[in-house]
Order: C-alpha cells, then structure tokens, then sequence
C-alpha cells in the first residue's frame, strides 16, 4: 500500500513535469495525485471500482479547487496531474488494444468498464466544480 | 488602440495555443479589454481559431480574427498569462511592461526540455507499478518510456499530434519487445507503462471543463482531439505487436 501512495504521488509529479505546471507547485500537484490514488485504492474494496473512481475525483477536485484558490493559480495546475492515477487510460489502451487483436467480447467488457470509469471521472470533477463556482463570487471585471 | 488591441490579440493566442480552457480564454480577453479601455469586448474562441470584436469608445470596432496552429501542454504559461491579465486589469503593470512579458514568455516556451524525457520515464514507471508490475516491468517501462518522450521531442513542431502518439507508442512496443525476448517480464504491463507518457492527460481535463461550462464546440472538438490520439497509441502498438508475432 505504501508503494502504491508513492507510485500514486510519482504518476501526479511526473505529469505536471510533462505538462509543465509552475515549478512550485509540482510537490503540491503529487500529493493531490496521491489523495486520489489513495482513496481509490481504498475504496475499491467496499463501493466498486466505478464508486471508488467517483470518490477519488471528487476529492481531487475538491483539493485542486482549494489549492487553487489559496495559491491563486488556475484549477487545472492540480487537477489535470492530479487525476491522471484515476484516469481509465490503462482501460482505454486495452480496450482499443483488444479490438485490433479482435478479441471482440474482452474489448466489448473493456469497452463499457472504461465509459463508466470515465463518467465516474467527469462526474466527480463536474459535480464539485459547479459547487465551487455557484458558492464563489468571481470578482467583477466591469460587466 | 491599435496596438491595445494586438497585444490582447497576443495574450489570447499563448493561451490557446498552451491548451486553456475556453472560458479562461475568453474570459482573460474580455479582462483585459475593459481595462485597456473598450466600452465592449465579444470573443470567442475555438481550439483552431480566435475571434475577438473590441469596441472604442469613439465608436470604432476592432475586429481581428486568429488562426491558431499546433501547440503543447504548458500549465505554467497558462497561469503566467492569467496572473499578468489580472495585474495589467488591476493597473499594477502598463500595457508596455505586459507586451515585453508576453513576447519573453512566448520565446521561453518550452523551457527545460532536456529533463523532461527522464522524468517522463518516472511517470511510466509509476504507471506500471500501479497496474500490478513488478519493479523490473516498472523498471523496463521507466526506461522506455524516457525513449518515446525523448523521440516524440524530436518529432515536435514538424509533425501532427496524431503521427506522434503513433510513432512513440510504435517505438515504445518495439522496444519492450526486444528487451521481452532478454527478460521474464510482462509485456504488456511494460507497454502499457510506456505509452501512459503520450496519454492527452490535459486535453480530457479541459474537454470536461469546457462542456461543463457550455463551450460545446471546443468541449467536443476536445474530445475528439482525445479519442483520435489514444487510437493512434492503440493502433501504434497492434501494428509492431502483429509485424513481430505476438
């Protein structure tokens, strides 16, 4: 388990490298990454695999939408890295990899698991953003 | 005005083409041009093109029209770009000190590339402990994935998104391949490790956000851009997995 949070850490820190996120926040963007994996891997057991993904990015996008707020940076600095352990991207590649090898019924299972995996994601991330945004006031730009 | 104009203009270009969400884009125009003194701001930008309508207050209006091309993911610019519009909207900064951190910005671009095939490589790694590898397939996946980051580098600017993801998930399955035939390791694990550095982690971030606030044509457009590239990796893969007979 402990392997697995550092991994979960790595995954976040090394994207936000890959997509360039301020250098001073990398750490912080780990650490969401590691929140997630974390409350994935241990809700996986008692909700699901698809519960434990909602979970997971709703509280990855709860923590990105605070981060962001107090280091005054945009919510996707931590919430692109910090998704990315929960991503079905794995899924998605043994899907499409499933296909072309015409392993049909395995690719048609991967297929659904990964579409409600991804749901699972959008819904967590859509359902806390819009939370977020109806309870902060932006502040005017002369409108 | 003229020039007020081109450097909005410019602002909302280093913003697309770094992968902003639409409504930061558009949102940071309309900032910027209330405060360079428009009576009116209508905007709306496309992942491909950039609209911007500016009305003067002696009545004349501005109207440009940005084709914009290419890019790469850089959340630092992105947040650069925003915190600058902020301040030049606040009047800590004159419209000459934001053209001259505008124009040394877009020369930056994209900063320590040298580095970024090894921490890549780190990210690959982590990908296939976190599917269930050992420390050797996360190792062969470390190590490949720095190759495909450090390929697909090469490959920047003179080749499509698309022919990237194919090629460096191409070079990734070819080489755990190879290294399979040495070591008792998964393959499949090691590949999937690999190719994770090419997944477009931040263009399905800002495909969800731009639908979530209404943007469908970028928010769709997005999601293709998505899809298209994660077959491109899949595709990339069968072709040397079935040229070498697994």
């Amino acid at each position: 388990m402990a392997v697995q949070m550092v991994m979960g850490f790595l995954a976040a820190l090394t994207f936000g490298y890959i997509f360039r996120v301020p250098a001073g926040e990398s750490i912080r963007c780990g650490l969401v990454g590691c929140l997630g994996w974390t409350i994935f891997l241990a809700a996986q057991g008692p909700v699901g695999e698809v519960g434990a993904v909602f979970l997971a990015a709703t509280a990855v996008a709860v923590a990105s939408e605070v981060l962001a707020r107090r280091r005054h940076q945009p919510v996707i600095v931590f919430l692109t890295p910090g998704i990315i352990p929960i991503v079905p991207g794995s899924k998605a590649y043994l899907t499409m990899l499933s296909f072309v090898q015409k392993d049909y019924a395995e690719g048609l299972v991967l297929l659904v698991t990964t579409l409600f995996l991804a749901g699972a994601v959008a819904a967590g991330i859509i359902i806390t953003s819009s939370i977020f945004r109806s309870h902060t006031s932006t502040k005017p730009v002369g409108r | 005005m003229e020039e007020l104009v081109g450097l909005i203009l410019k602002a909302g270009e280093l913003l697309l083409t770094c992968g902003a969400e639409m409504a930061r884009v558009e949102e940071t125009i309309e900032r910027m041009g209330r405060a360079a003194g428009f009576s009116a701001v209508e905007s709306y930008a496309t992942p491909t093109g950039l609209f911007v309508s500016l009305h003067a207050p002696d009545g004349r209006v501005y109207t440009r029209v940005k084709r914009i091309r290419g890019g790469h993911s850089n959340i630092a610019l992105i947040a650069e770009v925003n915190s600058l519009s902020r301040a030049f909207a606040a009047g800590k900064i004159t419209a000459e000190e934001l053209r001259y951190a505008l124009e040394r910005l877009q020369e930056e671009g994209a900063g320590n590339a040298a580095a970024r095939p090894l921490i890549g490589g780190g990210g690959a790694l982590a990908f296939a402990m976190m599917v269930g590898g050992s420390w050797l397939e996360g190792l062969v996946a470390g190590v490949v994935g720095a190759l495909v980051l450090f390929v697909v580098s090469r490959m920047e600017r003179r080749f499509p998104k698309v022919i990237q993801a194919a090629a460096g998930s191409m070079v990734a399955a070819a080489a755990v391949t190879i290294v399979g035939q040495r070591l008792s390791i998964n393959t499949n694990i090691a590949i999937l490790g690999a190719v994770m550095v090419l997944a477009p982690g931040l263009v399905i971030t800002t495909a969800i956000r731009d639908l979530l606030s209404g943007e469908l044509v970028s928010g769709l457009s997005r999601s293709a851009e998505a899809l298209v590239i994660a077959v491109a990796i899949a595709a990339g893969v069968a072709v040397v997995l079935s040229l070498g007979g697994a």
